[in-house]
């Protein structure tokens, strides 16, 4: 018995550095080698899916780009997955952004679903900027520009991301503020975001609509859920794969979920042994 | 693949392997990185916020096409008409700037009065209406209605909506001082603090979660810049950190 204590007071006292690298390793292996983890669907996650595709077809849908690069692994599959699922319901999509970096995430989002740039992919589009939908680009403000937006939405966008003016754009013709669109959807990884979006713009509106977020927001943001002030969520990485999973396409969050699980049970075990450690001399130190 | 693709990617795994070697220990690479990364931040921000926002909305709307101030040749063309109020922003605007010179500094108070007035207006009702109105009204749950299931693991039913209200209660009684919590109240009370203590437990749980995301994305990024149409870059970046940290390590060994 002391020789396995002291093993694991051994184990519980192990550099950092070697926990990195376990963790690294138990990232990269599965990725190197496509490993594929059944995924179960959550009832936030069928939630948002059917409030997606409950929007009566051919609807406008405001999506939002609230998220950076650093947070890409996370938003982008949902946003992709978001807008393959609108497009497929002949839905226009009408793209802001409350983070400046947002704009490039949204164009390398378009990349990925158009069929000219991605042939190969079956999960593409033929779709046509104008008439499909709209980049109207990054405005700095946060709540602001969502208060804004609500009102009159032409102040806040006088001109779209190219620079092209609203008023010259046919697709702009019937949209004057939020109330204009069907469903509005925010993918989000913190401030500005979500919770701004629901508080001035979903709230006060009374137009439906629903998120993506970061793993760290889940908390925070799961009691709009249950309030219904959003239709379902979608809850980081898990949660993009589960909607990958829901509309058919997988993508790179399915593929990360075999690192995400194995990753885990390296953090659950260096839990584990962590506590027995602190126990054991606790223990010991009582004693002596 | 361009040049630049390949570049990019260089230059990309090179960031990236650079903050990974904090873990490490703190290194010039690391500080490189950081270095970098904050100042394209600030810039990349100043710059986009100047010609997204500043330039259009409000420079097209001091100095408009045909506007007053056009004799001046000052004219920006973006469909709006003269309005004479977007002076003020401008002005409170330039008082915050002067901040940096220290006998005009205390102009910088009234930009920032007028800007946390304005947040402090505009997130008073947001927060009462979303965060604590709708939130009320939900957890306001019906137990006895007959029409939900006893037990559901996933979804509405009578045993999840009186964990919701005592969970509710128990834990906001916690935060209840005037009254000493011992006895029956401090039971009922350190019920509360076990609700919290699940949540603060979901919480570390999703924050784990979403840091390994970000890890898998950064991995997916350098394995596709290992490969052979990006020239290996991965592997030829890590060797020279590998090798540059190495030979740092041993000069700096007595520290």
């Amino acid at each position: 018995m002391k020789f396995l204590e002291d093993i694991i007071l051994k184990l519980g006292a192990v550099d950092r550095r070697f926990i990195f690298l376990l963790i690294g390793l138990a990232v990269l292996i599965p990725l190197l080698t496509p490993i594929t983890l059944p995924v179960r669907e959550t009832p936030t996650t069928v939630k948002f899916y059917e409030g997606i595709d409950n929007i009566p077809k051919n609807s406008k849908v405001l999506v939002s780009f609230d998220y950076g690069p650093s947070t890409r692994p996370e938003i982008h599959p949902m946003n992709v997955g978001v807008m393959r699922h609108m497009l497929r319901n002949g839905h226009k999509i009408y793209i802001s952004c409350l983070w400046p970096d947002g704009i490039y995430m949204a164009l390398d989002a378009l990349e990925e679903i158009t069929d000219s740039v991605n042939p190969d992919n079956q999960s593409t589009f033929d779709i046509k900027e104008y008439e499909d939908y709209i980049l109207l680009g990054y405005r700095p403000g946060a709540e602001a520009v969502i208060k804004g937006l609500a009102s009159d939405l032409r102040k806040v966008y006088t001109v779209d991301a190219k620079g092209r003016f609203i008023d010259d754009i046919e697709m702009m013709d019937e949209i004057q503020n939020l109330n204009d669109f069907a469903y509005i959807y925010s993918g989000s990884a913190g401030y500005p975001g979500t919770f701004e979006w629901v508080k001035y713009g979903g709230d006060p509106t009374g137009v439906p609509m629903s998120s993506g977020t970061t793993s760290v927001q889940v908390n925070e943001v799961i009691p709009y859920v249950q309030t219904g002030q959003l239709i379902g969520l979608l809850a980081g990485m898990p949660g993009a794969a589960e909607y990958e999973k829901l509309i058919a396409s997988p993508g790179i969050a399915i593929q990360g979920m075999a690192a995400q699980s194995f990753a885990h049970i390296v953090i659950v075990i260096f839990i584990v042994f962590g506590n027995l450690a602190f126990f054991i001399k606790q223990r010991r130190d009582r004693k002596y | 693949m361009t040049f630049s693709a390949i570049f990019g990617a260089w230059i990309a795994a090179f960031l990236t392997l650079g903050i990974f070697s904090y873990l490490y220990k703190d290194n010039p690479f690391y500080k490189i990185a950081e270095h970098v990364f904050v100042g394209i931040s600030a810039a990349y921000v100043a710059a986009i916020s100047f010609w997204t926002q500043i330039y259009p909305n409000l420079f097209g709307r001091l100095f408009p096409k045909d506007g007053p101030f056009s004799f001046t040749g000052l004219e920006f063309d973006f469909n709006h008409e003269f309005n004479i109020l977007y002076l003020f922003p401008l002005i409170l605007g330039l008082m915050m700037l002067l901040s940096v010179f220290q006998q005009f500094n205390w102009m910088a108070r009234w930009g920032i009065a007028y800007t946390v007035a304005i947040a402090a207006g505009l997130k008073a009702f947001g927060y009462l209406n979303s965060n604590v109105l709708n939130q009320v009204k939900a957890s306001s749950v019906d137990l006895f209605s007959g029409s939900l299931p006893f037990f559901s693991l996933g979804g509405d039913s009578v045993f999840n909506n009186i964990v919701l209200l005592i969970g509710t209660i128990s834990s906001l009684m916690y935060f209840y001082f005037s009254k000493e919590q011992t006895g029956n109240f401090g039971r009922f009370t350190r019920l509360g603090i076990y609700f919290l203590m699940v949540s603060f437990g979901a919480s570390f749980g999703f924050a784990v979660m979403g840091r390994i995301s970000l890890l898998i994305g950064r991995f997916n990024d350098l394995i596709e810049y290992s490969s052979v149409d990006y020239n290996y870059g991965t592997f030829y970046v890590l060797l020279f950190i590998i090798i540059v940290l190495g030979f740092w390590s041993f000069k700096n060994r007595e520290k």
